[in-house]
């Protein structure tokens, strides 16, 4: 055969690059039950769709090319349901994943390809952190940061991370950028790790209080969604960029509606209690307005008072943000103030309409959220909404107080306002009214304090407001999901492509 | 198996109890509903697990970040 010795040494090559960190390093991980760098490319993306970008890359330094094949960073492009993407997957078991000059390289031209052709970028985490004979000294700083566009968040295509083992460094910064992080149990995510941590502070600190999933999903809000398997977290990836465009000039795909859950517009009127102090999940609600089993939630376990959700109605992207009264009554505190504005961010940067179904008391007040900056989030988050482009249609279902009537779209706020015939608009709850308005309490005169609370009532009801063209429309619950694919398409006539007022916002709220 | 301090999010008072040590519970379900802002407000499983003690008893006056309940989970 012409070229033998040729062919059998790329042949060799390839062989010895696609080893990764060597058998006895993946039989361990197998034995974790942790899927490895090349097996997590092949759940996540379509059967045959790799097209590998740098497989014999290596470490700049002679002495450790052996043992760095890939450089620790599995590159290239797939395809996830026929859509074209950017990946980078980390191989711990090569020197663990450490950041390097040549796989940053790896990673700046996925970065540039995917802004440049459209494509979204996946990140599959794991990675020690900086590899610190590349990183020392001023050799190592000349390295550093020659990329002037190495941390620019500019929101041109959507980024997801999946955070699968150990993130320190790169692994940690990209997922902080993402537009969606998803985090297997038992993984961790950190700006450096607990061994780091523990010599810098000279204090034993667990990987699990540093920066576990129950950290980033219940209190920081980093992470979007925990997940027992890397099976799953993958599952979650693909699920996601069902709902964005592959880039923010093109409106998100639109797929064919499945119709909505059996007896759902009945069972909204089963959800919603009568009584005005009961509360309900408004999930269940949403669950009922959108198309069957469509409702993605994201960051359920932080600001729960707030619920945010990808979704279709008819087929169509929205971005759902609900007020959720199961969890503090629906009073919004800084943690759901802070979800709510990344949401915005997210669904202006994409091209997604924002359904808001309202049921508020108002801003959760008090000392905690004053010394958490809550004013000035409150400003944020109206800055934010008044540069949204993308349609915004909000639904009333029962009260909306206060200033938060405006965040969550009330007034011109939104493109398009209804209300359920329960709605409630008054500037804060008629009992707390009498009791501001008139110096009243229901102890000193019963029968005088519950005829003020019943006229402060009949002022702030939906059809107050409907006449005076606040809202544009009252509707019978059950109507929601047909009055909302109706003005979706109304509002869809343009192309559906915003202004992406948003997109350079910051990525951490 | 690991314990999980379950506290409450918001000041109120103990009207319902709806689990005892030992009840099994998945992440959302509600453990308690507490009677605060005029409204009935539960206080919800964060995750999977089984109750292990209820530190509260009906009609107690709770705190923001009090300890309610110990899950195992």
């Amino acid at each position: 055969m012409a070229f033998k010795d040729l062919l059998d040494d790329y042949g060799r090559r390839k062989q010895s690059a696609l080893a990764m960190g060597g058998e006895e390093k993946l039989a361990k991980r197998k034995e974790q039950g942790n899927l490895n760098a090349r097996e997590r490319l092949d759940a996540l993306l379509d059967a045959e769709s790799f097209c590998e970008s740098g497989l014999f890359a290596k470490s700049i330094r002679p002495e450790i090319r052996h043992k760095t094949p890939a450089d620790g960073k599995i590159a290239g492009y797939g395809r996830i349901d026929g859509r074209e993407v950017a990946v980078v997957s980390n191989d711990f078991t090569v020197v663990g994943a450490s950041s390097s000059a040549i796989n940053g390289k790896k990673i700046r031209h996925m970065r540039e390809v995917a802004s440049r052709r459209g494509l979204p970028l996946i990140f599959l985490g794991e990675s020690a952190g900086a590899r610190m004979p590349d990183r020392m000294g001023a050799a190592g700083r000349a390295m550093l940061g020659q990329d002037p566009a190495e941390y620019l968040r500019d929101r041109r295509t959507p980024w997801v991370s999946a955070l699968l083992g150990d993130c320190y460094g790169s692994s940690t910064w990209y997922s902080c950028m993402s537009d969606f992080v998803v985090m297997r149990k038992g993984a961790t995510m950190a700006v450096a790790s607990s061994r780091v941590t523990s010599v810098a502070i000279n204090q034993a600190v667990e990987a699990e209080d540093l920066g576990g999933w129950r950290l980033h999903t219940g209190e920081t809000g980093l992470v979007d969604m925990a997940v027992d398997s890397d099976e799953e977290a993958l599952e979650a990836v693909r699920t996601f960029l069902s709902y964005l465009p592959s880039h923010s000039a093109e409106a998100p795909p639109r797929l064919e509606s499945p119709g909505s859950s059996e007896d759902a517009a009945e069972r909204i009127l089963d959800i919603l209690p009568e009584v005005r102090n009961a509360v309900y999940d408004v999930r269940d609600i949403a669950r009922c307005i959108v198309d069957k089993d469509s409702l993605f939630e994201l960051k359920s376990r932080f600001g729960k008072s707030v619920m945010t959700g990808l979704a279709r109605i008819d087929g169509r992207s929205v971005g759902i943000l609900a007020n959720n009264p199961k969890f503090k009554g629906g009073a919004i505190d800084v943690n759901a103030m802070r979800k709510a504005v990344s949401f915005l961010v997210m669904c202006d940067s994409y091209n997604l309409p924002i359904v808001f179904l309202v049921d508020q008391p108002g801003f959760l007040i008090g000392i905690d959220g004053e010394k958490r900056w809550a004013p000035g989030r409150i400003m944020n988050w109206m800055n934010a909404i008044s540069l949204v482009t993308t349609p915004k249609i909000s639904v009333i279902l029962r009260k909306s107080y206060g200033q938060a009537y405006l965040n969550m779209g009330g007034g011109r706020n939104s493109d398009e306002v209804l209300a359920w015939p329960t709605a409630d608009l008054g500037f804060v709850d008629p009992v707390l009214g009498v009791n501001m308005l008139h110096n009243l309490k229901r102890e000193d005169d019963p029968e005088r304090f519950d005829k003020l609370v019943e006229e402060l009532k009949q002022d702030s009801t939906a059809y107050s407001l409907a006449e005076l063209y606040e809202t544009h429309a009252v509707i019978d619950p059950r109507e929601t999901r047909q009055a909302l694919m109706r003005l979706l398409e109304v509002h869809a006539n343009k192309g559906g492509v915003g202004e992406h007022k948003l997109a350079s916002w910051p990525t951490s709220y | 198996m690991a314990d999980i301090e379950v506290k409450s999010d918001i000041a109120g008072a103990v009207w319902k109890i709806l689990v005892e040590p030992g009840t099994k519970v998945e992440e959302d379900d509600t453990l308690m509903i507490l009677e605060s802002m005029k409204m009935e407000i539960p206080i919800s499983a964060p995750e999977d697990g089984t109750v292990k003690s209820i530190a509260l008893a009906e009609g107690d006056a709770v705190v923001e970040g009090q300890l309610v309940l110990v899950l195992s989970v």
